[in-house]
C-alpha cells in the first residue's frame, strides 16, 4: 500500500474518531447543562476544544447555543466537528480506492449533512439536541458501514490503529477535562453525582452501573475508564485493539520499522497495566500527561517509519 | 407539436439542425423516448431533474472549486433528456475516427521520426517547429507498439444538413469519460425500464477495455505488470473522474510525490518499501511531468521519469509531444494526413480553417470577422476565443492586433451552427446547442470506441460554447443498437 494512503486512511480514522466522541461529549454536556442550577459554564470544554483563546471563550462560555455552533459548525474554529468531518472526508476523497465505496459516500453524505440549514437552526435556535442526534446517528452509521464492508486487509489495519489510537487520546481527554472541573480534588468529589456525565460521553455508563451496582464512586470511575478492558472506550481495551491491528501489520512490514513500533506500544500499553491509582489525584494526573505524551509519540513514529514524512 | 403536451412548445431554430425534431414531426429515433415521457405531467419531470442533480451531489460526482481557502461542492450540471445516435450515423463516426486515430497516430511517429510529411512537402516545416507542444526530446525516441495516441476524445459538432464535423482532436489527457459513464447510471435511475427498451448499446464497460490496453503496454517479460494512474491531485478539476477511474479498473491511484525514480525505473513509495511501477496512465500534462526536462517548478510530476520512460523501463499512456498532432493549427493538414498516409478519402469532415500565418487568408478573415470564430491555436477549455457573431468591435479590434503580433497562434473557422437539441429549463423543453466526444481507446489491437460519449451541451441561450468551465453540462447519450 502507498504510503500516502495509509497516511490519509489513518488521519481518516482520527478525524472520525474525534468527531464521533466530541459530538457525544457535547450531547451529554448540553443536557447537564439544562439541569444545572447557576452558574453552568462550557469553560473546560472551550479550553480543549476552541483555538480562540481565553477572552473568546469568556465571552461565550455560558451561551450555549453560541458555544455549541462555535464547537460544532463553526469552520473558522480549527478543532470544530464541521472542520474534522471535512478533513476525514479529504482524506477520504484521495484514497477512494482503498475504501470501500459505502465509506467513501457515507463521509460525503455526512459533510453534506452537517451543512444543512437546519442543523445551523436547531443549534442556534431550535432544539440543539435534535441536531446532535442526528450527527451523532449518522457517526454510528459510519462505523457500522466500516465494520460491515471493509476488507480485512491493510488500510483497514491503518484504519483501526488511528481509530484506536485516537481513542485513548480522546478518554485521556475527558478524564482530563472532569478532573479540571474538579480541580483534582478527588476526596471532595468523591462521590459527586456529576461523575457519570464523564461515563455518558464515553458511552460507558450502562456497563458502569452494572458492575458496581449502581454506586457512583470516583475511584471506580478512574478504575472503570483506565482499565476495564470489557470497556471499548477504556484507556486499556483501546491500548489492547492498537495492539493486535499493529500486530497484523507485522506480515506487510520491513521488519526492522515494525519492531521500532511495536517496541513503543508494547511499552505504552505495559505502562498503563501495571500502573495503580487509589485516589492520588497528583500522580494520577502525571500518568495520564505521561500516557497522552507516549501516545501522541506513537503517532508520530507511525509518520517516520510508515508514512514516509521525516 | 399538437398534442404533446410537453412538446407544444418547443421552438425550432430555423437553419439548425435539431437532434429530436425533423420536418416538423419527431424524429423516429425519438419516437420511443418520447412516446414514454410526454404524458408525464411537468412536475414530475421537475422531479427527476432535481433527483438527478441529488443523485450526483450524493455519488460524490462533483469537482471541487477552491476559493477563499474552502473548496465548494459543485455539479457538473446534466440534463435529463439523452441525445439519441441511430446505428447508422454511429458506424459512420466509428470509422471516421478510427481512420483518423489511424492517421494522427502514424503522424506522431513520422514527426518524431523520419518526419517524411515534411520532406515530401505535405505539411510545411516552419509548422511543426513553431509550435509549442512539439517535443523535441520526444525526437527518436520509440514508444511501445508504435502507440502514441492510446485515449483520445475527438469533438464531433454537426451543422444544419445534419453532417458530422470534427472540430478537435483531444490527444493529451482528454477528461469527461467518467461522466460518460455516471450519466448513464443516473438515467437508470430516473427512467426504470427506459434504456432496456431503446435497445440502447453499453458503455460500462470501457474501464475494463481500458485496462487491457494498459496492462499490454506492460514489458512482456513481467508477469504481473503494475499499472497506476498519476493525478496532479485532488486540487485538480477532474479530480473525481481519475479517482473514479482507478477505482474502476482497480488501480492504484498516485500523485507525483508517491513516485520516485531509482536507476531509471519508476518506483511507488509503499508501506513495505519501494515497489516497480510497469505502466503509468498519467493525467498529469507534458509540461508538468518532469521538472528536470520540462518545467522545473513543477512539483506535480516526477524527477527523471522521462529517462525511465525514454529506456523503455515505463510505459507512459498517452505518450508525451501528442500536443503536436491536436494543435489547432495543425489541425487543417489532418485530411492531408488522411490522404498521404493512408491513401483514403476522410470520412469525418473538418471544419473549413484559416491560417493566419497565411497573409491572404488573414485578409479574408479581417474583412469577414462577424461570420468566422477566430481561436488561439494553444488553449481550450474555450478560452482564447472570439466568435464573430457576438462579439463587440473593440474585441474584435483586440483580436485583430494580436493576430497581427503573432500569427501562428491564431486559426479562423467559418462559425458552425452546433445543432440543437432539447433541453429541460425552468420546467419546459427548450433548444440548446451541442456537440459529442465520444472516447477511442487505441491498443496493440487496433482502435475501440465505447458506443456512447459525452454529449456536452452549452446551457445559456443561443450560447455556442459547450465547455464546463463556460457554462455548459452534459446529457447521457445513447447509441441504439441496429
Amino acid at each position: 500500500m502507498l504510503s500516502r494512503v495509509a497516511e490519509s486512511i489513518f488521519w481518516m480514522a482520527r478525524y472520525m474518531e474525534r468527531t464521533n466522541r466530541m459530538l457525544r461529549m457535547l450531547h451529554t454536556k448540553y443536557i447537564s447543562s439544562q439541569d444545572e442550577v447557576t452558574d453552568f459554564s462550557w469553560n473546560s470544554v472551550l479550553q480543549t476544544y476552541s483555538d480562540k483563546g481565553a477572552e473568546h471563550n469568556q465571552l461565550i462560555e455560558t451561551n450555549s447555543p453560541r458555544v455549541l455552533a462555535h464547537l460544532i459548525i463553526d469552520k473558522e474554529n480549527d478543532f470544530s466537528v464541521i472542520n474534522n468531518i471535512t478533513r476525514a472526508r479529504e482524506n477520504a476523497r484521495s484514497v477512494q480506492d482503498h475504501i470501500t465505496k459505502e465509506v467513501w459516500l457515507c463521509l460525503n453524505e455526512y459533510y453534506h449533512l452537517i451543512r444543512e440549514k437546519q442543523i445551523e437552526d436547531n443549534l442556534l435556535s431550535g432544539d440543539p439536541i435534535t441536531s446532535l442526534d442526528q450527527l451523532i446517528r449518522h457517526g454510528m452509521l459510519y462505523n457500522g458501514t466500516v465494520d460491515i464492508t471493509m476488507a480485512r486487509e491493510e488500510s483497514f489495519n491503518f484504519l483501526n490503529i488511528g481509530r484506536f489510537l485516537s481513542r485513548a487520546i480522546i478518554s485521556i481527554d475527558l478524564l482530563t477535562i472532569k478532573l479540571k472541573e474538579y480541580n483534582y480534588d478527588l476526596a471532595k468529589h468523591a462521590d459527586d453525582p456529576t461523575w457519570r456525565f464523564l461515563l455518558y460521553s464515553l458511552s460507558g455508563y450502562e456497563l458502569y452501573l452494572k458492575r458496581n451496582k449502581g454506586r457512583i464512586d470516583a475511584n471506580l470511575v478512574i478504575q472503570h475508564v483506565l482499565y476495564n478492558p470489557e470497556f471499548p472506550h477504556s484507556l486499556q481495551y483501546s491500548l489492547n485493539r492498537l495492539t493486535r491491528y499493529f500486530d497484523r501489520l507485522k506480515t506487510e512490514s520491513n521488519f526492522e520499522n515494525h519492531s521500532q513500533l511495536e517496541f513503543l506500544i508494547g511499552r505504552c500499553s505495559n505502562n498503563i497495566k501495571y500502573s495503580n491509582f487509589s485516589n492520588n489525584s497528583i500522580t494520577l494526573k502525571d500518568f495520564l500527561k505521561q500516557t497522552r505524551k507516549e501516545l501522541v509519540e506513537i503517532s508520530s513514529s507511525f509518520n517516520k517509519i510508515y508514512f514516509g514524512i521525516t | 407539436m399538437e398534442g404533446h403536451p410537453l412538446l407544444e412548445k418547443y421552438t425550432e431554430h430555423p437553419g439548425l439542425w435539431d437532434e429530436m425534431f425533423g420536418d416538423g414531426d419527431i424524429r423516429s429515433h425519438y419516437q420511443n423516448f418520447v412516446s414514454a415521457i410526454e404524458n408525464l405531467p411537468a412536475e414530475e419531470i421537475t422531479r427527476k431533474d432535481e433527483q438527478a442533480k441529488k443523485l450526483f451531489m450524493t455519488q460524490g460526482v462533483t469537482f471541487t472549486v477552491y476559493s477563499s481557502g474552502e473548496g465548494i461542492e459543485k455539479i457538473f450540471p446534466f440534463d435529463v433528456v439523452p441525445r439519441i445516435i441511430t446505428a447508422i450515423e454511429w458506424m459512420h463516426i466509428e470509422d471516421g475516427i478510427k481512420q483518423r486515430l489511424k492517421a494522427l497516430n502514424i503522424f506522431l511517429k513520422d514527426i518524431y521520426h523520419q518526419q517524411f510529411i515534411i520532406k515530401d512537402g505535405i505539411m510545411p516545416a516552419k509548422l511543426i517547429y513553431s509550435c509549442p507542444n512539439f517535443l523535441r526530446e520526444m525526437v527518436n525516441v520509440d514508444v511501445p507498439f508504435d502507440i502514441y495516441t492510446h485515449i483520445s476524445g475527438v469533438d464531433l459538432i454537426r451543422d444544419h444538413d445534419g453532417q458530422f464535423y470534427v472540430l478537435e482532436d483531444n490527444l493529451r489527457t482528454p477528461s469527461g469519460v467518467s461522466y460518460m459513464l455516471e450519466n448513464r447510471s443516473i438515467t437508470y435511475r430516473i427512467f426504470p425500464d427506459l434504456i432496456p427498451k431503446n435497445n440502447v448499446r453499453p458503455v460500462k464497460d470501457y474501464p475494463d477495455r481500458l485496462l487491457k490496453n494498459l496492462l499490454s503496454l506492460s514489458n512482456s517479460q513481467t508477469s504481473n505488470p503494475v499499472v497506476v494512474l498519476l493525478t496532479p491531485g485532488m486540487f485538480n478539476s477532474a479530480y473525481f473522474e481519475h479517482t473514479a477511474l482507478a477505482k474502476l479498473m482497480g488501480i492504484e491511484l498516485v500523485e507525483g510525490r508517491d513516485l520516485v525514480v531509482e536507476n531509471h525505473f519508476v518506483f511507488m513509495k509503499t508501506t513495505k518499501g519501494l515497489q516497480k511501477v510497469d505502466v503509468i496512465y498519467r493525467r498529469v500534462d507534458d509540461e508538468f511531468i518532469d521538472p528536470l526536462v520540462f518545467r522545473p517548478d513543477s512539483m506535480l510530476g516526477v524527477p527523471g521519469i522521462y529517462w525511465a520512460y525514454r529506456k523503455g523501463n515505463v510505459s507512459i499512456v498517452n505518450a508525451m509531444g501528442n500536443g503536436v498532432a491536436d494543435d489547432k493549427a495543425v489541425y487543417s493538414y489532418v485530411p492531408d494526413m488522411i490522404r498521404y498516409y493512408l491513401n483514403e478519402e476522410p470520412i469525418l469532415k473538418n471544419v473549413p480553417t484559416y491560417q493566419m500565418a497565411d497573409p491572404e487568408k488573414r485578409k479574408m478573415v479581417f474583412e469577414n470577422m462577424n461570420k468566422m470564430v477566430v481561436k488561439k491555436t494553444n488553449e481550450s477549455g474555450g478560452y482564447g476565443m472570439l466568435i464573430g457573431n457576438s462579439a463587440t468591435e473593440k474585441e474584435m479590434k483586440d483580436f485583430k492586433k494580436a493576430i497581427e503580433e503573432d500569427p501562428r497562434s491564431f486559426i479562423a473557422q467559418p462559425i458552425i451552427n452546433l445543432s440543437s437539441s432539447p433541453c429541460y429549463i425552468d420546467g419546459e423543453l427548450q433548444p440548446r446547442r451541442v456537440d459529442l466526444r465520444p472516447y477511442a481507446l487505441y491498443g496493440p489491437a487496433g482502435v475501440e470506441i465505447v458506443p456512447g460519449g459525452l454529449t456536452r451541451v452549452a446551457l445559456r441561450e443561443g450560447s455556442l460554447v459547450v465547455n464546463s468551465s463556460q457554462g455548459g453540462g452534459s446529457k447521457d447519450t445513447w447509441v441504439l443498437g441496429s
